[in-house]
């Protein structure tokens, strides 16, 4: 069989692979599907899609400069190559990301809502603003096949074509804020990040890793494309190429080196911990013995050896935005973080589309444009001759369908098998855990804080009795709040039938009430006769507890389940305090921080609303 | 054994249910996709397609033309298919595990009728092994496959309805587990064996439709298709 064929199998095996799991991620949750935790918010589709990808995606800028900028025509047939992996890189990027954020409906928000003062705000910005570049970069290519012909197309054409420099001029300079700004990321957790790799110039040495590995990316995708579509590699230009990574590298190394010797932190290279060794290993692979091998003339004029330079540098690459990313941050106690399949195999599944999209480009454009390029017309491609399937004599069809039934049966197949291996946890919805609550402690002022976490909410109860008795009423005043009470006692506390801090509870103890109404003969109390027992045609509970629910207003709960601690007081406090803070005209009083000071102080002290003073009290 | 009633019921369920759904589903795209190549490539505009479309629909409805020839096979057929498809949907024991699994149920049918229906098929399978094997003409056409498949659905039938019977001679699990795995067997057997006519029956119906009402010139096409100029083939 053809080797196109055997190579677009394998990549339509892991995208439909990574639709089951786009499917389990995006219907059931972060949860469901990653190791991620408070502790590791940031896991492998952070550093390897973002982080590594946009670093990947690095040789478009570089061989767009040269070509444009510094002129080196000779490069210009690797131009468009080098392009469309930027671009491809890019949408690979954008949807990992995708993948990773807990509300990726609002990717859109840092457009609108600006926060200068965040990092992510540049990288959003550049992310944006540089795809947006690089599609345009790319157009002109794709505006060049015989079906994209129509005048307005054309008309676009030629607008961009004029454009080229200002766009390419607009990509290198967001590109050098873009793989820079990846690192400052990291410059807020200087003690989380491993002091060797940990600096204040992060930034600088991301960006000049980017261009050598962008440089020997362009060079690994030359030799794959060549294999892949039967030309030869152009030894030359790539030895050219290789000529300026080994100078980029060493830089690196020695930028990287001189970092730690200023910083007082070589001490940890002989540490001889397993983060000592991955940072040689580390090093060793991505930098040292690529640059010297590629600084040879003879040597780097040999195809094997300027390969796997390339294979070193990417693989190397890549994982120091893994460590910088994953393994070289330091986890809390009891905290580990890897990732699971499903993450690894999504993080596949986008590298695998964005090579089926360079293969379809590669087969539909002219993505290199010294090699000879066939043209089919529709009218050609109509008296095609048929290929007949020579056992059966079927008519295999035409070349959609022939491919068609190739890639689509490996793709049912990997669907279904990653749909069968699916862990348990994937296909119900991630659970909370029971957190009891415990209850509020003090009198006149409450400390509530549930789950025991030491942020707790100073509730100011003598305070509220007033300001809301002078509101509703005396009676009226409390039964705001509390709504529904205990037989035989006064006011009930909330945690009581709010048992669980964030998961509903059953309120209702059945057997307690079988046992005071004397046994099995009492079932027709609350169960009709002649109708299937159940919650839901039992009596409800107002029938009997008359004096129960005070409030007529508050509604019967559904079926004896109450909310969660957290969810029942923020539908208590926050309508009240929206309503007040309305009437009033003092919006801080409707904020989270009007409850959740810190440090913790009493609700409606000076600290956290203006003018408390004038807000209704007896 | 629970473990493996638990394995049968889940991933390997979840394995041969989506081979057979998206493997039919990518047999019904190549089957339309065919027909759209050859209406292309016969450059026919003026086919008649409500005919066309009547003709192919009649065709389904099973008892209005093969009756009056082989009146056995027919109406034995007819009743095999109806309890085939109705009772494994519509059983309320299936509707359950579905619920139970992703929460989507619908009305079920009584349990004498899926027991009923059960039988009919049990009988009509018989019956039409029967009339494959003493009818010369169908024996000399029939292979392994052929015999296998009404097989095994009999096999499918009449496990899971002793395994419902409280007078189950075998223990309840094992008699559920073969069940299962021979229901699976049958689900991930379905796009690669002669049980895609299900859906493939009205299309290649549809295509010998159009393929009779090709103009008499189509020929000319074909042959410049195949040598590259008009002459006789």
């Amino acid at each position: 069989m053809n080797k196109r064929i055997v190579i677009k199998s394998i990549l339509w095996a892991f995208v439909s692979a990574g639709l089951v799991l786009a499917v389990a991620r995006f219907f059931l949750g972060l949860g469901a599907t990653t190791a991620l935790s408070d502790d590791a918010p940031w896991g492998l589709w952070i550093a390897f899609d973002v982080m590594g990808g946009v670093a990947l995606a690095a040789g478009g800028f570089v061989i767009a400069a040269t070509v444009y900028i510094f002129h080196l025509e000779k490069y210009r047939p690797i131009l468009r190559p080098a392009v469309l992996t930027a671009f491809l890189g890019y949408v690979a990027v954008v949807v990992g990301l995708q993948f990773d954020l807990g509300l990726p409906w609002r990717i859109w928000h840092a457009m609108i809502y600006w926060q200068h003062h965040s990092v992510l705000f540049e990288v959003a910005w550049c992310v944006m603003l540089y795809l947006t570049v690089l599609a345009l970069e790319f157009a002109p290519v794709a505006l060049e096949h015989p079906f994209l012909q129509w005048p307005i197309l054309q008309r676009i054409h030629k607008l961009l074509k004029f454009l080229t420099i200002p766009l390419v001029i607009a990509g290198i300079m967001l590109s050098t804020l873009h793989q820079s700004s990846l690192g400052s990321l990291f410059l807020i957790m200087p003690y989380r990040l491993h002091p060797l790799w940990y600096t204040p110039i992060i930034p600088a040495l991301f960006f000049v890793s980017a261009i050598g590995l962008g440089l020997m990316m362009v060079t690994l995708e030359a030799f794959v494309s060549s294999w892949l579509f039967d030309h030869k590699p152009k030894i030359e230009l790539l030895s050219g190429l290789g000529r300026a990574a080994s100078v980029v590298l060493f830089l690196y190394i020695l930028v990287r080196f001189t970092d730690l010797t200023v910083r007082g932190q070589l001490g940890f290279l002989a540490e001889g911990s397993w983060q000592s060794l991955l940072f040689f290993f580390e090093n060793a692979v991505s930098a040292l013995i690529p640059a010297i091998l590629l600084s040879n003339k003879k040597w780097r004029s040999r195809p094997d050896i300027l390969l796997s330079c390339a294979i070193m540098v990417v693989f190397g690459m890549v994982l120091n935005r893994l460590d910088v990313g994953i393994a070289a941050i330091q986890k809390s106690p009891g905290y580990a973080y890897f990732p699971t399949w499903m993450e690894i195999g999504t993080s596949l599944s986008i590298v695998a589309a964005a090579a089926l999209a360079y293969i379809f480009c590669a087969e539909n454009f002219r993505l290199f444009i010294d090699e000879k390029h066939e043209e089919k017309s529709p009218e050609a491609l109509r008296y095609e001759k048929p290929q007949f399937d020579v056992p059966s004599q079927a008519w295999l069809g035409d070349a959609f369908a022939r491919n068609f039934s190739v890639f689509s049966i490996v793709a049912v197949l990997t669907i279904a098998f990653t749909a069968a291996i699916l862990p348990s946890r994937a296909l119900s919805r991630y659970e909370a855990k029971d957190v009891p609550v415990q209850a509020a402690q003090g009198w006149d002022i409450l400390k509530i804080d549930g789950n025991r976490t030491g942020e707790y909410v100073l509730f100011d109860h003598k305070d509220h009795i007033a300001r809301l008795q002078v509101t509703y009423g005396e009676r009226e005043g409390c039964i705001k709040c509390h709504h529904a009470r205990l037989p035989k006692d006064g006011p009930g506390r909330c945690g009581v039938c709010h048992s669980d801090m964030y998961k509903p509870k059953s309120n209702f103890d059945h057997a307690y009430h079988q046992s005071i109404l004397l046994g099995n003969k009492s079932c027709a109390q609350c169960h009709p006769e002649g109708i299937s027992k159940s919650k839901e045609t039992a009596k409800v509970c107002s029938e009997c507890h008359r004096a129960m629910f005070e409030h007529i207003d508050v509604k019967e709960p559904d079926y004896y389940i109450a909310r969660g601690y957290v969810d029942a007081m923020h539908d208590l406090c926050i309508p009240c305090h929206t309503e007040q803070s309305k009437i009033l005209g003092r919006k801080k009083l409707a904020q989270c921080a009007a409850c959740h000071a810190n440090p913790p102080g009493p609700a409606g002290a000076a600290l956290n609303i203006e003018n408390a003073d004038e807000l209704p009290r007896k | 054994m629970h473990d493996m009633l638990q394995f049968a019921r889940g991933p390997l369920f979840r394995l041969a249910f989506l081979v057979m759904a998206l493997g039919l589903l990518r047999l019904v795209i190549l089957a339309l996709w065919g027909i759209g190549q050859m209406i292309y490539r016969a450059r026919d505009h003026n086919n008649p397609y409500s005919k066309i479309v009547k003709t192919t629909l009649t065709w389904l409805i099973p008892i209005q033309r093969l009756h009056r020839i082989r009146p056995w096979l027919s109406y034995s057929s007819f009743l095999f298919h109806m309890g085939l498809i109705v009772t494994p949907i519509f059983l309320l024991d299936h509707i359950h595990l579905w619920r139970a699994s992703i929460g989507i149920s619908w009305p079920g049918i009584p349990k004498t009728a899926a027991d009923a229906l059960t039988l009919l098929v049990l009988a009509a399978g018989i019956l039409l092994i029967g009339i494959r094997i003493f009818n010369p003409y169908t024996r000399r056409v029939s292979g392994f496959m052929d015999y296998f498949l009404v097989l095994l659905i009999l096999f499918i039938f009449s496990t899971g309805f002793i395994a419902s019977r409280p007078y189950n001679p075998i223990p309840y699990e094992t008699s559920m587990l073969i069940h299962v795995l021979s229901a699976d067997l049958i689900l991930l057997l379905a796009p690669f064996t002669k049980i895609a006519h299900c859906v493939l029956f009205p299309l290649v119906r549809m295509t010998s439709e159009l393929a009779w009402k090709f103009p008499p010139e189509a020929g000319k096409d074909a042959a410049i298709q195949v040598h590259g100029e008009v002459k006789p083939i």
